[in-house]
């Protein structure tokens, strides 16, 4: 956790023409954090990254970026029909550093290949990216990601709909990311999950904390977050067990052909 | 049937499908991948203000075509969001841009009936330049896939997350917009704006059901396209159907054929399915192909209109064989030719036009045909003429409908059987007797038409037509003209409310009891006038095309007798007609 902030956001306010999406955003991210982003569906977890990513401008406050940052979108039905292989996928992450005349090269192609390797499917990279699993799909794109030589990876629910030996997979991943001195973002309703990384950032149409986990994840955090739909969980004799019951988010993703090998 | 291949008209038609298969096969790929496929169909609808523009003020149709199908795309990508529905984008400023257009029709330029010709297209008289279009699109597309496909496909891949991947530049997006813009135009001079989706979008859409990566969707695309449209050629000279038109059946079909083969059969058995599908159906049309004409007269003609065709069979009689290139009830400003029609023409030994700007597209049919056909323009002998009233380039020095005065059509008789003697004089003798047989009908004609005229008063006869054809009927027989529903020449434009305000004061001030819509366009507004002012709408009239052949207006005799009939019987309130001896 030194060196200068990938990510530096200060009073950062969004909207879309109408009230504010999301206002009062503080909070910097260092090479190597992986931080947490909580918050129920509609909360601005998504506003947020389209803010950080550019696509949307902020109302107010300022995004300062110290090096390129990649987004994982969701899992969307259109892009599953999409006439493209994982080479393809990871290919696009080296067109934005190229000049509009050229086509990627073999250089390019080279880098790209060994994204895939890094990601653990070099074997796919001629499969259809539409017929790949939930969870080879995730690392196609953070192939994409590397490519891009993104400092900054911003993942919108990238655990939604995987099984958990994917999930697993998909954890380490993330980890070696932060270990290579990445910084991650990535979004979740998954509270156990976000206790084992390094910060954890609670929006519910504003800031509500950031922080350490072990510090931040409080019962009166996440109710703030979460409003009702926070539950507690008796545990065996140990006392009260935070536990969630998050929204239900369902990704219509009948694409998972098993989990990963 | 390979000598079809052999035809000058047909090769050159080929030529132009083959070069704009090339961009269409191509950008079909895209169109289908980012859901432009409405865009691609609006943006041909969409020149209409520029042809307009470009008749208004004298310059190229393309050039105004082009021009505003780029303004349309820039100005949809302007509107345009991240998130934007193109679809529901181009739908509105498609009605922006048509209403512009109907207003510059109507208002500014009051144009001539000739521009929504400009909206359709026909292989069968490409030129050089419509080939030199095709291929500067199919070039421009080729280049600028390779430079910037790539950055296409990204973006569609991730269109909200392009900005982070680095493409944060509108302009990729944009010249796709301008490329299916200038594909467009160039496919709006063969197939017309309705159907350029037929070669542009189809085919596309059709290999994407079979293919999972681009190389190999572009590739099949082009292949598609060409095969397609070269079977569409093909099959429209041998069935004698427009080619546009049985391009877009065959490309339709064949998608059909390969949805249902994907949806019902395994993939290896599919394709096979998919091809027998479309090799039956090319079978079909294929045998639905008639033999060729083979006529025994001595002397072939080919004759434009309606009226000039059943002239030209009078005297002709037996020594000619008439190929009438319009059909009756069709307006000639709608025409599109037929293989039949550039065949015959290149076979002829005399074409007829009536000339005056009505049938300007002759000239173009007879030299794409490779025949040479000594060219007649009757119009041009005529002793009777009126001004014009079309403004601008394409205006006419004469108002085009001179077959309304019956001493215009004696001449016109005389003039044909000048033309039938100098390409066959052995048939001289013939055609004399045939021409003074005709000529003494038609000077029955004329004084039967001034006798019945003659039974209504002269304040009686005022006449209120759906746009002025009529103006030598009426200077011949003491007609008033007290006004036409339609203010400009052009059917396409429309009258304001203003306008048929003043109509109806008009019409009630004068008394006028009848009012006459023309057979060939639609009554409604005639009928709605008449309707608020109390006067009939009837009685309907024989204006720029003889009546169907079991009408009273089937030949040009009949027309004229039907015309004087039904303003007889609208100005006497139905209380009499006009029969003359002799005429049927």
């Amino acid at each position: 956790m030194s060196g200068a902030p990938l990510l530096e956001c200060r009073g950062l306010a969004a909207d879309y023409g109408g009230p504010p999406a999301l206002e009062g955003v503080d909070f910097a991210v260092a090479p190597g954090e992986r931080i947490g982003v909580l918050g129920p569906n509609g909360g601005g977890k998504s506003t947020l990254f389209r803010v950080i990513s550019g696509e949307l401008r902020p109302a107010a406050g300022t995004v300062r970026l110290s090096g390129r940052c990649a987004v994982l979108p969701q899992s969307d039905r259109s892009r599953l029909d999409y006439p493209v292989s994982a080479l393809d996928v990871a290919l696009m992450g080296a067109i934005g550093r190229l000049p509009w005349w050229r086509r990627p090269g073999r250089a390019e192609r080279r880098a790209a290949r060994q994204a895939l390797d890094v990601v653990g499917l070099g074997d796919s990279a001629g499969r259809t990216f539409g017929e790949l699993s939930g969870g080879q799909r995730q690392r196609v794109l953070i192939a994409r990601a590397l490519v891009q030589d993104a400092s900054l990876v911003l993942l919108d629910e990238p655990f939604a709909g995987l099984d958990s030996p994917s999930a697993e997979r998909l954890m380490g991943l993330l980890d070696d990311l932060a270990g290579s001195g990445h910084g991650l973002l990535i979004s979740t309703h998954d509270v156990e999950q976000v206790a084992a990384w390094d910060r954890v950032l609670c929006v519910n149409r504003s800031q509500i904390a950031f922080g350490p986990p072990a510090s931040t994840l409080t019962v009166p955090v996440l109710e703030a977050t979460y409003g009702n739909e926070i539950v507690t969980l008796p545990d065996d004799g140990t006392g009260a067990r935070r536990g969630l019951l998050p929204a239900v988010h369902h990704h219509d993703d009948d694409h998972d052909h098993g989990h990963d090998h | 049937m390979l000598q079809t291949f052999q035809l000058a008209f047909v090769q050159r038609g080929i030529a132009e499908v083959l070069l704009l298969s090339v961009g269409a096969g191509l950008l079909g790929t895209w169109i289908v991948l980012r859901g432009l496929a409405f865009f691609s169909h609006a943006v041909g609808t969409a020149a209409f203000p520029g042809l307009v523009l470009a008749d208004g003020l004298g310059f190229s149709a393309a050039l105004g075509a082009f021009g505003t199908a780029i303004v349309f795309a820039v100005v949809v990508r302007a509107l345009a969001g991240p998130h934007t529905d193109y679809d529901s984008l181009t739908a509105v400023v498609l009605a922006g841009f048509l209403a512009v257009g109907v207003i510059l029709a109507s208002d500014v330029f009051r144009s001539g009936a000739s521009i929504e010709t400009l909206l359709f297209g026909s292989l069968l008289v490409i030129g050089s330049g419509d080939l030199a279009l095709a291929a500067l699109a199919a070039g421009l597309v080729v280049a600028t896939g390779l430079v910037l496909g790539p950055r296409w496909l990204a973006h569609g891949f991730d269109p909200a997350g392009s900005r982070a991947i680095g493409l944060r530049s509108p302009l990729p997006d944009l010249v796709l917009l301008a490329l299916i813009a200038l594909t467009t135009i160039a496919a709006l001079a063969a197939i017309g704006a309705l159907l350029a989706a037929a070669l542009i979008v189809v085919p596309a859409a059709t290999v994407r059901l079979w293919t999972r990566r681009m190389p190999a969707w572009q590739a099949g695309s082009v292949l598609l396209a060409a095969v397609e449209g070269v079977a569409g050629i093909w099959a429209s000279v041998e069935t004698n159907a427009p080619p546009g038109a049985t391009i877009a059946v065959i490309s339709g079909a064949v998608f059909a054929a390969a949805l249902i083969a994907r949806r019902v059969a395994l993939p290896l058995r599919g394709r096979a399915l998919a091809a027998g599908a479309g090799a039956a159906l090319l079978v079909a049309v294929a045998s639905g192909c008639g033999g060729g004409s083979g006529g025994s007269a001595p002397l072939d003609a080919v004759a434009t209109t309606t009226q000039l065709g059943d002239l030209v069979r009078n005297v002709g009689g037996d020594r000619v064989d008439v190929h009438q290139i319009l059909q009756p009830n069709t307006d000639p400003h709608d025409y599109e030719p037929r293989p039949d029609d550039v065949v015959a023409t290149a076979d002829a030994d005399v074409a007829f036009t009536s000339g005056d700007g009505l049938d300007a597209w002759m000239g173009e049919v007879v030299s794409q045909s490779g025949g040479s056909p000594a060219v007649v323009d009757v119009g041009a002998s005529v002793p009777v003429t009126l001004p014009g009233e079309d403004e601008g380039e394409e205006a006419s020095r004469f108002d085009p409908h001179w077959w309304h005065d019956p001493r215009n059509a004696e001449a016109a008789v005389a003039t044909i059987r000048n033309a039938l003697t100098a390409a066959d004089p052995p048939g001289a003798a013939a055609y004399s007797a045939n021409a003074a047989a005709y000529l003494a009908e038609v000077r029955a004609l004329d004084r039967g038409i001034a006798a019945c005229m003659a039974t209504v008063p002269a304040d009686a006869r005022m006449l209120v037509t759906d746009h002025d054809a009529f103006s030598y009927f009426t200077e011949r027989y003491g007609i008033t003209v007290v006004g036409a529903i339609i203010p400009s020449q052009t059917t396409q434009a429309q009258p304001s409310a203003g306008d048929i305000a003043r109509l109806t004061d008009l019409i009630e001030a004068e008394g006028v009891t009848a009012i006459f819509p023309e057979s060939s366009l639609s009554p409604k507004l005639a009928e709605a006038i008449a309707r608020d002012t109390g006067a009939t709408a009837d009685y309907s009239l024989y204006g720029d095309t003889l009546g169907p052949g079991d009408s009273a207006g089937a030949t040009y005799l009949g027309m004229e007798r039907a015309n004087a009939d039904a303003m007889v019987r609208g100005f006497t309130g139905g209380a009499r007609g006009c029969t003359i001896a002799g005429i049927p």
